[in-house]
């Protein structure tokens, strides 16, 4: 079995150890058996969606998700294809962002992709913290740090998970993120996946799933990880 | 209001060193105290100075730069006011003059050399207008506290503005930096490494500003010496490394580092690259200020800050080196430090996020801890407050490390059972309590081994 692992303009979208995700997915698929392959697309590239089984969308500064916005409307739907057709996606903070119908700035509006129902509005101060949120589907607490400017509304779409820590999708509803189809959007970076290695699996079954029709993932010794998670989550959520 | 001033000096004398008697550093609540007891006493005192006042910034280098430049200073006799210990955000700068101060209240001072944090030089710069800038680098450090690196950009722009007479000695070979000093519209005076240098390797390192903040095209490099530093042009704008007034060429990094400038020799007992920068970025501050080359040279060769950057401690026969390691730039050029030494060694990596930390580190990731995978490398030791994260980092790297958090316990650990030349890499806070252990263990071993440099 192999998955390809898809990295959005790794160049401008890189910002907050995003490249610990990509390693986590690639390094939790090889301790099996699996094949992984990680494709770095450039904002000149065309982006093959049709190959990939999971895409990266990082964040990065305001200025260059600007940038990458411009670009991102050739893409939209070959994109918006992908998350229909139940691709997974993992996209943080500045691209859990660009998912959305808009981000509107202090100096505009910043047009998004409109593949999940959710906009975003910027605030102040920055929202800066240690997170730890609870989602049932999840066996266990999912912990990272947060740093964002923008305040995200989600609807009623599912939130990614309920915040125990932390401030979330807006500081006001107690929502993190979003899940949607097979797409985690999060501002949770840390980075995300390697201390919570039940994101990471998740991410892998739905991909695994979609091209072979298994969820089936042989289990690894995750106990530094998960001294690693529980090390925050009891530490910032007594 | 003379009173004030001379309440001030003393209050802040007291607290430094009531704090050192209890062990602590005490610089930055001596200097909130002074500020809060008399508000103009950073303008009072540094308009004392006779001479120039030079301030140092820019991600990585400060505490180095500063000191070399300070150290090259007082070797042609000047007198200068410091803030040695890298204290950088206001208070450690109104404190670094008031502890300075007579207690009469008067600054005898040739000199003032000031390393300042980047988001605290609009705040410094209302009390004093330098007369000249170092600006050594810029990368991605402690996003949580100052969001994005362009936020830090942002507020150098304003500073430079608040001081428009205020010469700008830029290190020509960082876009970034380049950037911002030229369109600044203060003068500029340049440093930088002409030529590529061998095999510095190329690494897969995050680099910051690949697009040109002048037009937003991709840059062109033609070779980079690390992250993002090296020869760059913007093929739409034109924007590019400009000829450099003081250029390190010929450099040796056999044993120390040495290089040539002006048709100077010049020779340091400090391992990486990144020295090279901030040696020549002092060489050209303290040129503008009348220093000799000779004078200079001279210096180096005495240099030894004791603050935790490359310095040596000789513990119970083990040769141990201590250095800062605060952010990914920094960490790839000190993991090249200890790889230059070819020897076999043991590491010790202390993580740390307290407030001064940053809170978020996340940073790790970006760091290529694969190239510890070395046969040189006989042990990985995690130590400190986030040591679960530095081993998790190491884990997916398929690098094993072992996990101490107590720092004490770690450095014994690999004192008893060692190769005999052990790095300790640290990041900020860890530095002081790393640094305080280390001192201690080598004064209690007695036999103290005069430190070789």
């Amino acid at each position: 079995m192999k998955l390809i692992i898809g990295h959005l303009y790794p160049d401008l979208l890189n910002l907050y150890g995003d490249r610990g995700n990509i390693q986590c997915m690639k390094k939790r698929c090889e301790w099996r058996g699996i094949e992984a392959e990680v494709r770095e697309f450039q904002l000149t590239d065309q982006v093959s969606f049709s190959d990939l089984d999971i895409v990266l969308l990082g964040g990065g500064s305001d200025r260059e998700q600007m940038i990458v916005c411009q670009k991102l409307k050739e893409i939209q739907k070959d994109f918006r294809d992908y998350v229909e057709d139940y691709g997974s996606v993992l996209a943080v903070c500045g691209g859990y962002q660009l998912l959305g119908h808009y981000y509107d700035t202090d100096d505009g509006r910043m047009e998004g992709l409109s593949l999940v129902d959710l906009y975003t509005q910027q605030g102040s101060p920055r929202l800066i913290s240690n997170v730890v949120i609870e989602n049932e589907s999840f066996d266990g607490p999912i912990v990272g740090f947060e740093n964002h400017g923008g305040r995200t509304y989600i609807g009623e779409n599912r939130p990614f998970g309920r915040v125990i820590c932390g401030y979330g999708n807006n500081g006001e509803d107690g929502n993190e993120g979003v899940l949607y189809r097979n797409v985690v959007g999060t501002y949770l970076h840390g980075p995300l996946l390697p201390k919570n290695p039940h994101v990471c699996d998740y991410l892998l079954a739905n991909a695994l799933d979609r091209k072979y029709g298994t969820r089936k993932l042989e289990p690894l010794d995750d106990r530094q990880e998960w001294e690693a998670n529980r090390y925050v989550a009891e530490r910032f959520a007594r | 209001m003379r009173v004030r001033r001379l309440l001030s000096v003393w209050t802040a004398k007291l607290i430094s060193t009531a704090c050192r008697m209890a062990g602590k550093q005490g610089v930055t609540l001596a200097g909130k105290v002074a500020l809060r007891i008399d508000p103009a006493i950073l303008r009072d005192l540094s308009a004392q100075v006779r001479k120039e006042i030079f301030v140092v910034c820019g991600t990585n280098g400060k505490t180095t730069t500063n000191n070399l430049l300070c150290a090259a200073l007082e070797a042609e006799g000047g007198k200068v006011v410091c803030n040695h210990t890298g204290s950088n955000m206001l208070p450690g700068v109104a404190a670094a003059f008031a502890l300075a101060a007579r207690l009469n209240g008067r600054i005898d001072a040739d000199y003032a050399c000031i390393e300042i944090d980047e988001a605290s030089t609009v705040r410094v710069f209302p009390h004093f207008k330098p007369d000249y800038m170092v600006l050594t680098n810029l990368f991605r450090d402690q996003l949580d506290r100052y969001g994005e690196i362009d936020i830090t950009m942002e507020l150098l722009d304003r500073a430079m503005k608040m001081a428009p007479e205020m010469k700008v000695i830029v290190n020509a070979d960082d876009a970034l930096s380049w950037y911002l000093a030229s369109e600044s519209g203060n003068p500029c005076v340049t440093y930088g490494v002409p030529e590529k240098t061998a095999d510095t390797p190329s690494l897969n390192e995050i680099r910051e500003g690949r697009f040109c903040k002048r037009c937003g095209e991709r840059l062109d490099y033609e070779f980079y010496h690390y992250s993002q530093i090296g020869k760059y042009r913007c093929p739409n704008c034109g924007f590019s490394r400009p000829e450099a007034d003081f250029k390190a060429s010929g450099i040796d990094m056999g044993n120390g580092i040495s290089f040539t400038v002006e048709g100077h020799r010049l020779r340091v007992g400090y391992r990486g690259f990144y020295n090279v920068y901030n040696v020549l970025a002092a060489y050209s501050a303290a040129r503008l200020a009348g220093v000799r080359p000779r004078s200079f040279d001279r210096m180096l060769a005495d240099f030894n800050p004791q603050n935790g950057r490359m310095e040596k401690f000789v513990i119970e026969g083990t040769e141990i080196v201590l250095n800062l390691a605060k952010n990914p730039a920094g960490f790839n050029q000190n993991i090249s430090a200890v790889l230059e030494d070819g020897r076999e060694k043991d590491i010790i990596i202390v993580i740390n996020d307290n407030a001064q930390d940053g809170l978020d580190i996340s940073w790790l990731w970006d760091v290529d801890f694969d190239r510890l995978r070395e046969e040189s490398v006989r042990s990985i030791t995690v130590s400190g407050i986030r040591c679960q994260d530095m081993r998790l980092r190491m884990k997916y790297v398929d690098i094993p490390s072992e996990l101490i958090q107590d720092v004490e316990t770690a450095i014994k650990a690999r004192l008893k059972d060692g190769c005999g030349n052990l790095y300790v890499l640290v990041n900020y806070t860890a530095l002081y309590s790393t640094r305080g252990i280390l001192a201690r263990l080598e004064k209690a071993d007695g036999k103290g081994l005069k430190k070789s440099r």
